[in-house]
């Protein structure tokens, strides 16, 4: 499922990330790594969704959120 | 002189430490070739004096931008004697990334944990020691922001240069072979993190697990609530601009009758040429007052937006409009910058370096100069009042906030895809910092260096374009009649009739562009006669003026439909002078500024013709 899927106060991990270089750049120094645990603060419609992770709370655009394959699991 | 290099990524406070190590000794300039802003500035330390070089903000070291290249460029190229890499003590795990990225430069290097005061506050402990043994230099626990323990900064600076220490450990990234470049990414940055929980085992815990948001979080991020609690605290933060702003302007609005009569006494005393007189009497404490009066404009929104900034609240509003914003090409940080140009278009374009990359910064300004300044409110209620009854002005004012949203959408359209390309369009990836105390001392300091740098170039300016403004309206006999600003404006009343505008109006179209508080004197001058369209032109005050006077005048000379354009044309044209010198100054790119300047006038001239031509056959 993608990120922008995800409900609000759900965990997850990311599964894969859309291999463009300036996107993957961007968002591995800001913490979302192929691998890395995440919890899904807020996610309203049309709003970018929040997400907490690396000890950071992050506002992602809803669209970069499509390109986030992700896994639901159980926090 | 020893150089010192600043690397961070954006909100690590790296020009907080910029600033209040080197004050106002800074020069900002461009990076050869490049429109990316390169601020250097000088500060002693035991009567030895080093230069500081804040490089350009990024995220990591990757290449992927014009900011990354430099920097990137600027360490390996061993310009640096020491660089110091600075991350947010608060969110440490994540900001050494920046770290990670540098760790393979192989360069002399210390690591400063700024925002220790609030990592504290979280409750958070970080053993800076162990930090230091295992990266092998030295590790500096920090508060930016509060002003102390800077001279710790600048001793262990000294100390390093005599005996430094580069990194003892990097992550592991060895050539990949056979593997795409994203992939190699991929890869690099799973090494990188994996060698900062390495790094970090035993150094710090993380804190939660499970992030909860504050309550007034929840309200404020509420999608349709939260951004109108968001507008309204917006305007009371232009409430306290005025506050803070209104003693400054007080005085300064003293000083052209305090200072003109004596000045023009002692002078028509020594026989100087009345003309001079004039010149020192009127001109120059006019132009005096109206610099203070903007530069406090400046320091105002500054200090406000500064506060707004410091406690977090400014990251919430931009996830609130990233929305709206990215239909413009744009993205949620720009919200900050188009809220202050409702306050001041000035402060608005300088606070458009909250951008990710030239492109981005250079679209926000032109967005910005669409959004009518507080001084325009200030005048089209006057001038509309002459015209039409209250619901018409009521019209008028909607018509033109209707019309900020349609400017906006043509300027993210023209230049949108060529600023911004659609393929190098990122969207809002951005931290949302938690809440914390502002450091008023330094919000204050930062916001002074601004205004008095504004100050500066407005004296500048200002004084040269009221010369020439002055020369051209000049009349021996005091009846504009006889000014050369007459000859010209009737030559081409023509031409600007097809806009709408007679000559009378597009005068005072043209003193629009370099202040919006000049409209109501120019009108004055140019309707009633009564006095020079120079004196008036840079006055800010319009006390001076009678209304009812000039409302009788110009209901007598010009149409309801000509008033109309020519509101319009005044209110989305160039903002002000000094917001097209700010303009140029954030850009760097003269270029481009004078294709905003360009652009925004032929719009207003094209605007006014089409209101003219649909408004004359009801108000004619």
């Amino acid at each position: 499922m993608k990120l922008s899927e995800m409900r609000a106060s759900t965990h997850g991990t990311v599964k894969s990330l859309w291999r463009d270089e300036r996107f993957l750049s961007r968002i591995t120094s800001i913490g979302l790594t192929e691998g890395a645990d995440f919890q899904v603060v807020k996610n309203d419609r049309k709003m970018p969704v929040l997400v907490y992770v690396r000890e950071t709370l992050l506002a992602l655009n809803r669209k970069d959120c499509e390109k986030i394959e992700v896994m639901e699991v159980q926090g | 002189m020893n150089c010192i290099a600043l690397l961070g990524q954006p909100n690590s406070g790296k020009s907080t430490v910029f600033n209040q190590l080197t004050g106002s000794r800074q020069h900002v300039g461009n990076w050869p070739g490049k429109t990316v802003e390169k601020k250097d500035g000088v500060y002693s330390y035991k009567n030895t004096k080093y230069t500081l070089v804040d490089l350009p903000g990024s995220y990591g070291l990757s290449g992927n931008s014009d900011e990354e290249i430099i920097t990137e460029k600027f360490i390996k190229g061993g310009e640096a004697d020491l660089v110091c890499v600075m991350v947010d003590a608060s969110q440490l795990e994540r900001s050494m990334y920046m770290l990670a990225d540098f760790a393979a430069m192989n360069v002399p290097a210390i690591l400063i944990l700024n925002m220790m005061d609030v990592a504290t506050g979280q409750g958070k402990k970080i053993n800076a020691k162990l930090l230091s043994e295992r990266l092998g230099i030295p590790v500096l626990p920090f508060t930016a922001a509060d002003g102390k323990g800077y001279d710790e900064l600048k001793a262990l600076i000294e100390k390093e240069l005599k005996k430094p220490h580069k990194l003892i450990t990097a992550p592991d990234i060895t050539v990949k072979e056979g593997y795409e470049d994203s992939e190699k990414m991929l890869l690099d940055g799973n090494e990188k993190y994996i060698w900062i929980s390495k790094i970090l085992e035993g150094v710090t815990k993380a804190s939660v697990t499970e992030y909860k948001l504050s309550r007034f979080d929840k309200l404020i991020l509420k999608p349709f609530w939260g951004k109108v609690v968001t507008i309204g605290i917006i305007l009371v933060g232009f409430l306290a601009a005025m506050l803070i702003m209104s003693p400054f302007m007080g005085v300064a609005s003293m000083l052209p009758k305090a200072l003109g009569a004596p000045i023009s006494n002692f002078l028509t005393g020594l026989h100087v040429h009345p003309w001079l007189v004039s010149v020192f009497s009127m001109l120059i404490p006019n132009t005096l007052y109206f610099c203070i009066s903007m530069a406090s404009f400046v320091f105002g929104v500054n200090v406000v937006f500064g506060f707004l900034e410091e406690i977090g609240f400014l990251a919430r509003t931009a996830y609130q409009f990233d929305g709206a914003l990215s239909k413009l090409g744009l993205q949620g940080k720009a919200v900050a910058p188009i809220l202050m140009g409702m306050g001041c278009t000035i402060g608005g374009a300088s606070g458009t370096r909250v951008m990710d990359g030239w492109g981005q910064k250079m679209l926000a300004m032109m967005v910005v100069w669409a959004v009518p300044c507080a001084s325009i409110w200030s005048i089209i209620p006057v001038i509309s009042g002459m015209f039409f009854p209250a619901w018409g002005t009521a019209l008028v004012c909607i018509g033109i906030i209707a019309y900020i949203f349609v400017l906006m959408f043509i300027v993210s359209k023209v230049f949108g895809s060529k600023l911004v390309p659609e393929e190098s369009r990122a969207g809002m990836i951005m931290e949302l910092p938690p809440y914390h105390k502002a450091h008023w001392k330094y919000i204050i300091k930062d916001s002074w260096i601004k205004c008095f740098d504004m100050f500066k170039r407005a004296l500048r300016t200002v004084t040269l374009v009221s010369i020439l403004f002055w020369g051209l309206s000049f009349s021996p006999s005091g009846n504009v009649e006889s000014s050369l600003l007459y000859k010209i404006g009737t030559f081409i009343e023509p031409v600007t009739k097809f806009f709408g505008m007679g000559w009378r109006t597009f005068v005072a179209f043209i003193s629009a562009a370099f202040a919006k508080e000049a409209v109501l004197g120019t009108l004055n001058a140019v309707f009633a006669g009564q006095s020079n369209v120079a004196d008036v032109a840079f006055n800010a005050g319009t006390g001076s003026v009678d209304k009812m006077a000039l409302s009788a005048i110009m209901t007598q000379t010009i149409s309801g439909a000509e008033a109309l354009a020519f509101m319009f044309a005044c209110t989305f044209s160039v903002p002000c002078l000094m917001a097209l010198s700010t303009t140029y100054k954030e850009s760097h790119s003269l270029k481009w500024t004078v294709k905003t300047a360009g652009f925004y006038i032929i719009a207003a001239l094209v605007l006014s013709c089409i209101v003219y031509h649909i408004a004359l056959p009801f108000l004619g």
